[in-house]
């Protein structure tokens, strides 16, 4: 039982990596969800541009593994930030892994969000934003007063998985050397020669994770199913 | 009485609404093909005709949910600025701020009701007032519970509107529109989504509101509302008036005989 010791002994920096962890998820799943929006308007307006651009953007992401294009955003946009920064004669931006990872996830799960959030969309009866515009609502009110609430009843189970991928999603910036959980312990069960108690702990404590979110999803969606006849 | 033609009558108070020579057509489809109204204060004016005639889509013309092709709406004296659409869709509003004025003195009661279903009855009401008309919050409750109270729903007021029959979900509608204080009222085929016996309910408030002397534009199939509380009645065909006067006159003398074989068709 002595891996349990050395468990209890790197617990305070496992805790850290749990933040980090869990501050990744929700930054990422920031930029994922406005850039869900944004991809779900542009696929349901009627310019073509904005159709053709969100279309490209599912089909990049559904096409490129999600290691693949973080590597590409932390390497490569490393690279061409400093040639752009050369141009422009900036001082030396760098992209960290933190800024590197978040953008990366939160921009894989763009897409998914915005597939979400489409179906969603389409499944407001259109009159019931008519009447808003018929009221004299501006476009704004009606999109946050009216379109939003109707949607979210019908994307939050979808988001609600999005959610919980991305929330492992998150395991991958280990790769680029952001100091989560998972890198954390692959380290600590290294230098004790523990690796399956201190995996045993990453595992344990993702299912943490999720197991709330669920519970909080769960939440979400009665409260948003308000109004709804229950058979 | 108000006339089809927009030059009839010189009120020393502009006309409620005007909506001259609107035209609409969908592709190559000419729904409207020219169709002029003129609502005076407390005019009651029934537009009948068979489904395709184009009566919806001029009454969405009148506040553009649907964009006609040509035409000029003025409302209140105020005539509403046009300008051809980006997308070739037709004439749009010049200035976004000045539709959404005219829109909020224009309410509208839909057929399919278009309740909001995420908001309870009384914050369906409340909506429009709080957030167009900007009415403080306590104003805009007390007052549209009073509404609410005359269409017989006040103590559905907490209710969501999926609790409701389909006649107390349009009265609650109606509700909604009187909340805004409005100049005209325009009902798109008010009762035709209902079931026949929750008709009887929503023409009734629909009366009083005319009896009041309200002003109000009734798409409608019910010839009795029609005949017995408009004060003009219009029929269209085609797109075009082809009937228009006061009830008596054009249901017991009509002119044209596509109104007559509608009648005979519908009262039978």
């Amino acid at each position: 039982m002595e891996g349990y010791g050395e468990l209890i002994r790197y617990m305070p920096s496992l805790l850290e990596g749990a933040v980090v962890t869990v501050t990744v998820a929700f930054v990422s799943l920031a930029i994922a969800l406005v850039l869900g929006l944004i991809a779900a308007t542009m696929k349901l307006s009627k310019s073509r541009i904005g159709r053709g651009a969100a279309t490209t953007y599912t089909t990049v992401i559904r096409g490129v593994p999600d290691l693949v294009l973080m590597l590409l955003i932390f390497f490569g946009g490393q690279i061409q930030i400093n040639n752009i920064g050369a141009y422009f004669e900036w001082d030396y931006i760098d992209v960290d892994a933190f800024t590197a990872g978040t953008l990366t996830i939160g921009f894989i799960f763009g897409a998914y969000m915005g597939e979400t959030f489409r179906g969603a969309i389409m499944a407001v009866p259109v009159g019931l934003l008519e009447a808003g515009h018929a009221y004299g609502m501006t476009k704004g009110q009606v999109f946050l007063r009216i379109l939003v609430p109707q949607m979210m009843r019908h994307a939050l189970p979808g988001l609600g998985n999005n959610w919980l991928v991305l929330m492992k999603t998150t395991a991958l910036v280990s790769i680029i050397g952001l100091h989560d959980v998972v890198l954390r312990a692959g380290q600590a069960g290294g230098s004790t020669r523990e690796p399956f108690i201190f995996y045993l702990f990453v595992a344990v404590a993702f299912l943490a994770f999720t197991t709330v979110s669920i519970w909080f999803l769960n939440w979400l969606n009665r409260r948003y199913s308000a109004g709804v006849r229950r058979a | 009485m108000a006339l089809a033609d927009p030059g009839a009558a010189p009120a020393a108070s502009p006309a409620a609404l005007v909506a001259e020579d609107i035209h609409k057509s969908f592709g190559d489809l000419e729904v409207l093909k020219g169709v002029s109204l003129t609502a005076h204060e407390g005019d009651v004016i029934a537009m009948l005709g068979s489904s395709g005639s184009g009566k919806s889509t001029f009454l969405r013309c009148i506040n553009l949910l649907e964009t006609p092709n040509a035409g000029r709406i003025t409302v209140g004296g105020e005539e509403l600025g046009l300008v051809p659409g980006k997308r070739g869709e037709g004439l749009v509003a010049q200035d976004p701020e000045q539709i959404r004025r005219i829109r909020s003195r224009l309410a509208m009661v839909f057929q399919s009701f278009n309740l909001w279903s995420h908001m309870t009855v009384l914050q369906n009401v409340i909506e429009a007032p709080l957030h167009v008309l900007k009415r403080p919050r306590a104003e805009a409750v007390a007052y549209g519970e009073e509404i609410l109270q005359r269409v017989g729903l006040y103590e559905r007021k907490d209710y969501y509107p999926a609790h409701l029959s389909g006649g107390q979900q349009q009265r609650v509608a109606i509700a909604r529109a009187l909340a805004m204080d409005p100049s005209v009222m325009l009902f798109d085929e008010p009762t035709s989504a209902l079931d026949p016996e929750l008709v009887g309910e929503v023409l009734r408030v629909m009366r009083s509101l005319a009896e009041e002397g309200r002003t109000m534009i009734v798409v409608t199939h019910e010839m009795g509302f029609a005949r017995e509380v408009s004060t003009e009645t219009i029929f269209l065909h085609q797109g075009r008036i082809e009937e228009a006067g006061p009830p008596r006159e054009v249901f017991n003398n009509p002119r044209s005989e596509r109104f007559r074989q509608f009648l005979e068709g519908n009262l039978k």
